[in-house]
């Protein structure tokens, strides 16, 4: 019987099921879907709110905001995930690059520059610091994606950028285009081979290659190294809109991982209740067909994410609730208070910040400052005190949270 | 739209329209969409045309035709948009406005197929259907796929050896637990070995196994959009059933897809919420499910001989749709030397009747081709998987024998079945 469990596919959880799952817990992760992974850019973006770099900011966090994510952990539990993280990718033949000394600016499908701290190496060569001319190519099939309008804005901001549209060859034309057909398209080599003679063609005086980050799923380093040595130019990969490749990437190589240290996923059961007593949460059920599945817990990660993912809910008479465990929710005491008056004010919304309250063992908080379950840890978006999307800290926040409440739950921190 | 008396889930489909985001998960993990344009994936067919489709209006699409109904979509999306179930029931409206061909009226109705080809006709029924001339007339004239797998009827059907076995001594006369099998077509017409399987794997755990009268599930019908045959199906199984699910016996299958029906498929899809419907879908377990069960309270009994084996485990879309995890796996993880690796691929293409249709057919060897690909490379000449149409597409597709789980659990108890 499996008495771990993990609530939430997202990066928090899967990083939680993998230490969960390396102390032989053997963890069952239920979500109610793929989510984070699937909607987000694959980056790992610790700090990208100003010019500090990833570990100053975490560091001064520690000192000026004792309710956010990384000072319940501090910069020490933050550098310990992202080393595990880099060793697991590495170990999966898709390595990340990058660390907490500076973020690196990373062009977006609409050509605007966003720091990252840590990326795949596929993502690598899209440093836009690194000088020379770029050329960004995309197709007309691939919807949200169009080179002439990213290189126009590149070049705005000084950057040498082209963009041009190739042409997909004949024997590869589908009737419907995502980003995901176009993954299992360089995924053959014969296509590669194709796109890979058309952008020396045109490649000019580039250097580097911008391409939608769609570049394979099953050997995509294998793939850039093959359009690398058809085009002759350094290729890289910038993230689109969902369905996110790299993060699917990503989602799997975790998959794998977690099954093999003995853990088990189970995607498409949401969580709907918890029940507990003297602190100590007992049972959880899941939705099922024709009844509810229970669960007995020993210990609980909480990953389910936050406004955007589910975990929280806020309603249009203001009540803010935690949709998996109901545990109690820090969020502004009325709906008048959610937001502030400017859409763009500096300081953010408060409302984006809601999410449960944890101590520095990451365990629930009620509104007294209490405890609410001894054996239950918060990751991820569920966490109050960060507003992630302003902060540029969401997969950060994620992935140190989600491995320190992993260890911390395996009895691994003291 | 088509009125269902009594129907609560249309409202809740309709309303789960607004929780879909565009995200296109669903799209990036439909099996059918990655094999062909003809099916333009779940988001479109889905939440996308339903906004199109209104009562006194003819459907807006073909393409929901090619959704197999394997609920990959439900089970990735995010939101918790109902897509399976609003493709379902587009088709079913589809196949009122235009008619259901009668190949899909045959190949639906798999207990009149059962009753006239199992028994001592079987050996004849056999040779015929494997005769290849006639599979290529039946292609012609029905629209079969000639090469689509075929299970072999049964010389005797498992209800037959049920009614003539010797009943197993009650122990001491104690009032033992009592759960009604349902069989379901497949066990009774073609793999009865499986139901002796179920049978005595739960009468060695002190289980008085009863078999009330059953007719087909209905999820052929289900899945071929004939809604008011499939409503005659299961309002006559919930009338053999109900008595039992009422004094809180459970119903235990071991087709996933037959206790699927019984529990969401059927009471959802045709509207059906009396008591009764609700009693029995409440009391319906799968097999492993209700062993795992059973090994939760510490009921379940392993005594098992090491079997020192690893074998490929393929979870049948229909198993996932239930929302149980893996239960097989749970419990087959306590037979000391087993291995069983999960395949992880989504679906094995034949989605029920979906694979024998010939303008499906490769679709759905293309569905099941990366399955199919791991088996191979398993290097395993055995898999694993709980339902019987996935079991014989793999055999077809893979090449090599595949059987129920709990034809290993039964193995793993030493009873010979």
């Amino acid at each position: 019987m499996r008495t771990t469990i993990v609530i939430g596919a997202g990066l928090s959880g899967l990083m939680g099921a993998l230490a969960l799952a390396e102390a032989g817990l053997r963890p069952l992760l239920l979500a109610k879907g793929q989510g984070a992974t699937h909607w987000t850019a694959g980056t790992i973006d610790v700090w990208g709110a100003d010019e500090r770099s990833p570990r100053e900011a975490v560091q001064a966090i520690r000192a000026s905001q004792s309710y956010h994510p990384y000072a319940l952990i501090g910069v020490h539990a933050v550098e310990e995930a992202i080393a595990r993280f880099r060793a697991l990718t590495e170990a999966s033949r898709y390595p990340y690059v990058g660390g907490l000394e500076r973020n690196v600016p990373l062009p977006t499908a609409a050509g605007a520059l966003r720091p990252a701290a840590l990326m795949p190496v596929t993502m690598a060569a899209g440093d836009m610091r690194l000088g020379g001319d770029v050329l960004i190519a995309g197709f007309r099939e691939l919807r949200d994606f169009y080179p002439p309008f990213i290189a126009a804005n590149l070049a705005a901001q000084g950057i040498a950028a082209r963009g041009m549209y190739l042409t997909l060859p004949p024997a590869f034309r589908r009737r419907e285009y995502t980003t995901i057909t176009f993954a299992r398209m360089f995924d053959d080599p014969a296509f590669r081979s194709e796109i890979g003679r058309q952008l020396r063609a045109h490649r000019g005086n580039a250097s580097r290659i911008g391409l939608p980050a769609v570049l394979g799923l099953r050997d995509p380093l294998g793939a850039v190294a093959h359009l690398q040595n058809e085009s002759g130019a350094q290729v890289f990969e910038i993230p689109t809109l969902p369905p996110s490749v790299p993060g699917i990437r990503l989602f799997t190589l975790f998959q794998n991982a977690i099954e093999q240290a003995g853990g088990r996923l189970q995607i498409g059961s949401e969580v709907i209740r918890g029940e507990g007593q003297d602190r100590h949460l007992t049972t959880i059920w899941s939705e099922a067909a024709a009844r509810q599945q229970a669960h007995r817990v020993e210990r609980a990660l909480l990953a389910t994410g936050g406004i955007a993912g589910g975990g929280i809910r806020a309603d249009h008479t203001g009540i803010v609730r935690e949709t998996a465990l109901d545990l109690p929710v820090r969020a502004p005491a009325s709906r008048a208070d959610w937001f502030a008056p400017r859409f763009l004010d500096p300081q953010g919304h408060a409302i984006y910040a809601a999410g449960v309250a944890a101590d520095a063992r990451l365990r629930p908080l009620g509104a007294d400052g209490e405890i609410v379950y001894e054996n239950v840890a918060v990751a991820g978006a569920t966490l109050a005190g960060a507003d992630t999307v302003r902060e540029r800290s969401r997969s950060g926040v994620a992935l140190a949270t989600g491995w320190a409440a992993g260890r911390i739950l395996a009895g691994l921190v003291s | 739209m088509t009125v269902i008396p009594e129907d609560q889930i249309e409202h809740s489909l309709e309303q789960s329209l607004d929780y879909c985001i565009k995200c296109n998960i669903c799209t990036a993990a439909c099996p059918v969409s990655a094999a062909t344009d003809r099916f333009p994936g779940p988001k479109y067919v889905g939440p996308q045309a339903q906004r199109f489709r209104h009562e006194r209006q003819p459907s807006p699409d073909e393409s929901v035709d090619y959704c197999s109904g394997c609920r990959v979509c439900n089970e990735v999306c995010p939101t918790g948009v109902r897509i399976a179930e609003l493709n379902a029931r587009a088709r079913a409206r589809m196949a009122a406005e235009r008619g259901i061909p009668l190949r899909n009226r045959l190949i639906s109705r798999s207990g009149l197929i059962g009753r006239l080809g199992a028994g001592p006709q079987a050996p004849l029924a056999n040779a015929l259907l494997g005769f290849k001339p006639l599979r290529v007339i039946i292609e012609r004239t029905l629209g079969i796929a000639r090469e689509a797998p075929l299970p072999a009827f049964s010389r005797y059907t498992f209800r037959s050896w049920f009614r003539r076995r010797r009943a197993p001594q009650t122990t001491n006369g104690a009032p033992k637990r009592q759960v009604v099998y349902f069989h379901g077509c497949s066990a009774n017409y073609y793999e009865p070995w499986i139901g002796k399987a179920v049978v005595a794997v739960l009468e060695h755990n002190g289980v008085e196994v009863l078999l009330p009268r059953q007719r087909c599930c209905g999820l052929p019908l289900l899945s071929n959009g004939d809604f008011a045959a499939a409503r005659r199906a299961h309002e006559a199984n919930v009338a053999f059933l109900a008595p039992y699910a009422l004094r809180n016996i459970p119903i235990v299958g071991a087709s996933t897809s037959c206790t699927l029906t019984l529990k969401e498929e059927a009471p959802e899809l045709l509207g059906m919420h009396s008591d009764t419907v609700r009693a029995v879908a409440r009391q319906t377990y799968d097999i492993f499910e209700f062993l795992r069960m059973l090994h939760e309270r510490g009921e379940l009994r392993t005594d098992f001989h090491p079997i020192e084996r690893t074998l490929p485990y393929h979870p049948p879309c229909q198993l996932r749709a239930h929302r149980i995890g893996r239960p097989a796996l749970d419990v087959l993880e306590l037979v000391p030397g087993l291995r069983l690796v999960e395949t992880h691929a989504s679906c094995c293409g034949i989605a029920g009747t979906y694979g024998l249709k010939v303008e499906k057919y490769q679709i759905s060897m293309n569905v099941g081709a990366p399955l199919f690909e791991t088996v191979r490379r398993s290097g395993a000449n055995l898999a694993l998987c709980d339902s019987e149409t996935c079991r014989w597409q793999i055999s077809h597709g893979a090449g090599v024998a595949a059987r129920h789980p709990i034809e290993i659990l039964a193995e793993a108890y030493g009873l010979v079945t």
